[in-house]
């Protein structure tokens, strides 16, 4: 600053000014000396944010028609205190969310299981299910899953490749995950017994969507079978139940089919664990299920329309987005495959 | 992680332009996710508008960790395809740290980088560059039109680039592949994105040049061998089914 200020001073062309400009400098010289050294300093800071003129000094140097940096726009959010451990501490009371997340290798397998499990990392009492459809658990997923810290399950089973296509394309008649999420609801059935009275909510987690924290909240209390809406899905900016006055779902706001028993995207419900241990046979359809028709083949042997319990503010608030990920572009791996194969994404 | 020690720790500023379109509401709220796993972290919101939005207004005062919320809108003769992005915007958050910094008394210790919304950060990312003293490096995933870019090491130096495009380049780095001490940034209080100048795809390279050498650069993520964050792209969103009469009697945010 002093450098700046002492520069544009030389620029004036008088040379008679110079004891002028003895008389302009050595005092702003005290005067920073004396504010590095100055207990007041900080408040001197408060001040300038709360006065304007510090704004316009940030144009110098700058295209100043460029930038718009007023006082009103800078918001800054004190942060109340939030010290938490990583998973939080799990809690007695807390019903235990079980979030069944298949997953299946690809470039981006990595990275977006990593960001799940940052925000899964928030959530108390939560226990994910990863299912790989893998012929093997895989060492990326075994690592992975160790190093968040989550109370974790991990299973795999293989969707059956179809021979009759070329390449790694599994068959095209069961929707993809479906058998890794019926072995997870198999898992549930094996490991928890339906007269022990330990609560769960089983909820369907992809791995490439986007979960607010208030969600698992609101999923929480499931009595039987809870609905919201979800983003982006059937073409729409969301999905939605229809709730009328009485807080019933009484249909589906949708433009894709609304008729479906079950209109209702994978995230867009959450199920409690005891009706998954009672209705024991009911599972995700394996074949000949109609695109959009996965969820009413489990949904439909669990409950009915009028025992939705409709959560997000009356199914008025989005908490859970189908977000989608970019295949990336890969092309100068060429056929052999260029970078270290060793080198894990 | 108590309190006394995490006052100890240097504060890591993250500077996230972003701009309005469907998905933005998500990528900040699985962003935020993580960086509320992160110990003194100040997120530094960038607008691409002329006036903050609602959206983000309320995103912010709800997100869960200390955040300072600008905006500064792009020029529309530099909203070409091909031109860089978020030059503006990056820059503001620069400009606003150091107007920050004038006054306080140094030394403040901070590391700063630059953290785009639809990226994936790893919690790992953060502890690495967290011992940052002038500018470190690391491996970005999924960039370069590879699986992955990074810088190479030989002795615990940066010899040169493995990346996919235009190695020539004095910095053949992404965005998301550098930090920069707080120190280092006060200290070059002219060192900004350029816009005149500067070709496609030479942001990067064309910062650093201003504040740093190759010599200088400190290699993380264990000698640049691990990938610790992956330049993820979310795929537009399908919107083909909403209607242009008849619209809903509610106005719901995504």
């Amino acid at each position: 600053n002093e450098e700046l200020w002492v520069q544009s001073v030389l620029e004036m062309p008088k040379r008679r000014d110079i004891l002028a400009i003895v008389l302009i400098v050595l005092p702003w010289t005290l005067l920073i000396t004396v504010w590095h050294q100055s207990t007041i300093a900080p408040l001197l800071a408060v001040h300038k944010d709360d006065g304007g003129d510090s704004r316009r000094d940030l144009a110098a140097g700058l295209d100043s028609k460029e930038y718009c940096l007023s006082d009103r726009d800078i918001v800054e959010v004190v942060r109340t205190e939030y010290v938490y451990t990583r998973p939080p501490p799990w809690s007695d009371t807390l019903p235990t969310i079980h979030v069944i997340t298949p997953t299946y290798s690809r470039p981006v397998q990595k990275a977006e299981l990593t960001r799940l499990a940052n925000t899964l990392l928030h959530v108390p009492n939560l226990h994910w299910i990863l299912v790989e459809d893998s012929q093997r658990r895989t060492p990326l997923i075994t690592r992975l899953l160790r190093d968040t810290g989550l109370n974790y399950t991990h299973l795999n089973v293989e969707t059956p490749r179809n021979y009759k296509l070329r390449g790694d394309m599994r068959d095209p008649r069961i929707p993809r995950g479906t058998m890794q999420r019926n072995l997870a609801l198999r898992w549930l059935r094996e490991t928890f017994n339906k007269n022990n009275s330990q609560p769960g909510i089983v909820y369907f987690a992809d791995d490439d969507n986007t979960y607010s924290l208030e969600l698992f909240e609101e999923m929480r209390s499931t009595r039987k079978v809870s609905v919201w809406p979800v983003a982006f899905v059937g073409g729409l900016r969301y999905e939605s139940p229809k709730v009328n006055a009485a807080g019933k779902v009484y249909g589906w706001k949708t433009v894709f089919d609304p008729h479906r028993p079950f209109a209702i995207d994978m995230a867009g419900f959450a199920v409690n664990l005891r009706l998954i241990l009672q209705r024991s046979q009911a599972y995700f359809k394996l074949r000949g299920v109609k695109g959009g028709y996965q969820e009413s083949s489990l949904l439909r042997e669990l409950v009915t329309l009028n025992d939705l319990e409709p959560k997000a503010t009356n199914c008025t608030k989005i908490l859970v987005w189908h977000t989608r990920t970019e295949k990336p572009v890969l092309v100068n791996e060429g056929k052999k495959g260029f970078t270290d194969p060793n080198v894990e994404i | 992680p108590p309190r006394r020690s995490e006052a100890a720790l240097p504060t890591i500023y993250a500077i996230t332009p972003t701009y309005s379109r469907p998905v933005q509401k998500a990528e900040l709220t699985r962003l935020a996710n993580t960086f509320r796993q992160v110990a003194r972290l100040h997120w530094i919101l960038v607008e691409d508008a002329a006036a903050r939005s609602e959206l983000v207004s309320r995103f912010v005062a709800g997100a869960g960790l200390p955040c300072t919320h600008l905006h500064v809108p792009t020029p529309r003769r530099y909203k070409r395809p091909g031109l860089p992005r978020a030059t503006e915007q990056r820059n503001a958050g620069l400009a606003w740290l150091r107007q920050r910094h004038q006054h306080l008394p140094p030394p403040q210790p901070g590391v700063l980088f630059f953290a785009d919304d639809d990226n994936t950060y790893s919690l790992e990312l953060f502890q690495e560059m967290r011992t940052t003293r002038k500018v470190s490096v690391w491996p970005v995933g999924l960039v370069g039109g590879r699986r992955y870019e990074r810088p190479v090491v030989e002795n615990g130096k940066v010899v040169g680039w493995y990346t996919g495009w235009r190695a020539d380049r004095p910095f053949a780095i992404d965005m998301a592949g550098f930090a920069v001490s707080l120190q280092v940034i006060l200290s070059h209080p002219k060192a900004v994105f350029k816009r005149r100048g500067s070709q496609p795809g030479m942001q990067e390279s064309d910062f650093l040049k201003q504040i740093t050498t190759v010599e200088e650069l400190e290699p993380k993520a264990n000698n640049c061998t691990k990938v610790l964050v992956w330049h993820t792209r979310t795929e537009k969103v399908n919107l083909a089914n909403e209607p242009k009469y008849h619209l809903d009697t509610v106005s719901i945010e995504v």
